[in-house]
């Protein structure tokens, strides 16, 4: 089985500032990776070009072992999913906003679908008919998992993803990406939250100076 | 036909409607003293200026003299509305499309109308061509403009959720269409909007003027009509154009979101 999304040698700079030194990485299939590191270390820089927002200054990033370059980016981007630390949301109602990828590609969503898509991803099935830009931080990153697993991605890419979430809420969320990853999905999620780091398992990397190393526990 | 002229003394009497609106300034505090004053001069020397070429091309009506100041205009509409335009790329870059924009707009509509509608004796006729082509190039330019000034910064206010719409898969325009609309929409509106009131609130300039000048009034709402469907084609034509210019100068050829700002990556 190939690799779900590999980077090699990601350099990105910027003002003169060294982000990404040569980076390289690896998520299996069924695999959760963390990233922890200081702030404007370039962890949400990483992920942008992981998710195909930014393009680095120079490296290769593979998709399913093919070159990301030969893929459209509409295509590519449909297989990996991006959740914010702060999502913005859709004008219109929760529905809608699970509703939008399929739509985007030219497919209907039924509701049925949409209300068990929320429930997975930690709200009750009454937020459907909410309006979405009226929710909290936390319902808001809810509503952008449901969103995202409408598409079935094969990688999730995760910015601070318990950050706005309590305890509980953040559980739901962590059963729910170990779930994707027993699936088959390769999650990679940056945080800071250490409980979450622990709930999570798989591999701890952190980015510091433009690289990412395993992280040294003291 | 005759009209009644203005000799320079009864103009120089005019200046009192200038003193009139600087006088209101200065009383209320307004501080708009200099900028009027600045514009009475200016107004005056533009006009006079443009009254000696016109003068000039009318004495000596040759085609490329004729073309000579339409391209003028094109140039000079397409540098005003590529200059400040926040969130975009800078105006050096849209002043070639804004130019493009103008330049395609006006052709789209004034050489129907010249070839089918006016039909002059010449088709270089300075006196039709010249002021007619102005208006509608100005109309063009603001049509630009607009779009460029709504759509740069619609898409800089709303990136996250631009952005959000790339990663669930979104085409460029997918992701931007809403923003293209609503500036499309805003460039239109004002033409539109003149359009309906027409006559009831004020009489169009180039109406008065020939209506001024001894044109019988119905021939000047003939012309009067031929000019605004014009500027209201020439609306839609300059602003679907510099939209789509818009988007795609606001994405990379890998469909990601430029940033014009000088904000740090995100």
């Amino acid at each position: 089985m190939p690799v779900a999304l590999e980077a090699r040698q990601l350099r990105k700079s910027f003002d003169g500032r060294v982000l990404l030194g040569g980076v390289d990485l690896r998520l299996d299939p069924g695999s959760i990776t963390t990233v922890s590191g200081p702030s404007g270390g370039g962890k949400t820089t990483l992920l942008r070009i992981l998710g195909q927002l930014s393009d680095a200054d120079s490296g290769t990033i593979l998709l399913a072992g093919a070159d990301v370059r030969s893929i459209s980016p509409q295509a590519a981007r449909r297989r990996i999913a991006m959740v914010a630390q702060a999502p913005a949301m859709f004008g219109g109602t929760v529905l809608d906003n699970v509703r939008t990828g399929p739509r985007l590609a030219g497919e209907d969503l039924p509701e049925p679908v949409a209300r068990e898509l929320i429930v997975r991803a930690g709200l009750e099935p009454g937020f459907l008919r909410q309006d979405a830009r009226a929710l909290s931080g936390g319902e808001k990153l809810r509503v952008a998992v449901a969103r995202a697993l409408a598409l079935h991605p094969e990688v999730w890419l995760l910015d601070e993803p318990t950050a706005a979430l309590d305890d509980d809420r953040a559980e739901v969320l962590v059963r729910l990406l170990r779930e994707l990853a027993g699936a088959g999905a390769a999650v990679l999620a940056v945080t800071h939250d250490a409980r979450a780091l622990d709930r999570l398992g798989g591999t701890h990397l952190e980015l510091a100076g433009g690289q990412l190393l395993p992280e040294v526990t003291a | 036909m005759s009209y009644v002229s203005v000799s320079l003394p009864q103009l120089a009497l005019s200046l009192g409607l200038m003193a009139m609106a600087i006088a209101i300034s200065s009383r209320n505090h307004l501080g708009l003293e200099r900028d009027l004053l600045v514009g009475t001069v200016r107004s005056a020397v533009q006009l006079f200026a443009v009254g000696l070429v016109l003068t000039f091309v009318f004495q000596h009506e040759q085609p490329l003299l004729v073309l000579g100041v339409i391209s003028v205009m094109v140039v000079v509409g397409g540098w005003t509305a590529a200059r400040r335009i926040a969130h975009g790329p800078g105006s050096g870059v849209l002043f070639r499309y804004a130019t493009l924009t103008v330049f395609v707009s006006g052709v789209l509509v004034l050489t129907p109308v010249f070839a089918f509608v006016i039909r002059p004796a010449r088709w270089y006729e300075a006196r039709l061509l010249i002021p007619i082509s102005g208006m509608i190039l100005s109309n063009a330019m603001n049509g630009v403009a607009l779009v460029f000034e709504r759509v740069f910064a619609s898409i800089h206010d709303d990136a996250a959720a631009v952005e959000q719409l790339l990663s669930l898969g979104a085409s460029p325009r997918q992701a931007v269409d809403r923003h293209l609309r609503a500036a499309m929409n805003a460039a239109l509106r004002p033409t539109i909007n003149g359009l309906l009131t027409v006559g009831l609130v004020a009489l169009p300039g180039m109406m008065t003027g020939q209506i001024v000048s001894g044109t019988a009034p119905d021939q000047a709402v003939r012309y009067q009509l031929v000019i605004m469907y014009q500027l209201v084609a020439v609306a839609a034509v300059a602003g679907a154009l510099a939209a789509r210019f818009a988007r795609s100068l606001s994405f990379t050829d890998r469909e990601q979101l430029r940033t014009f700002s000088s904000a740090g990556p995100r």
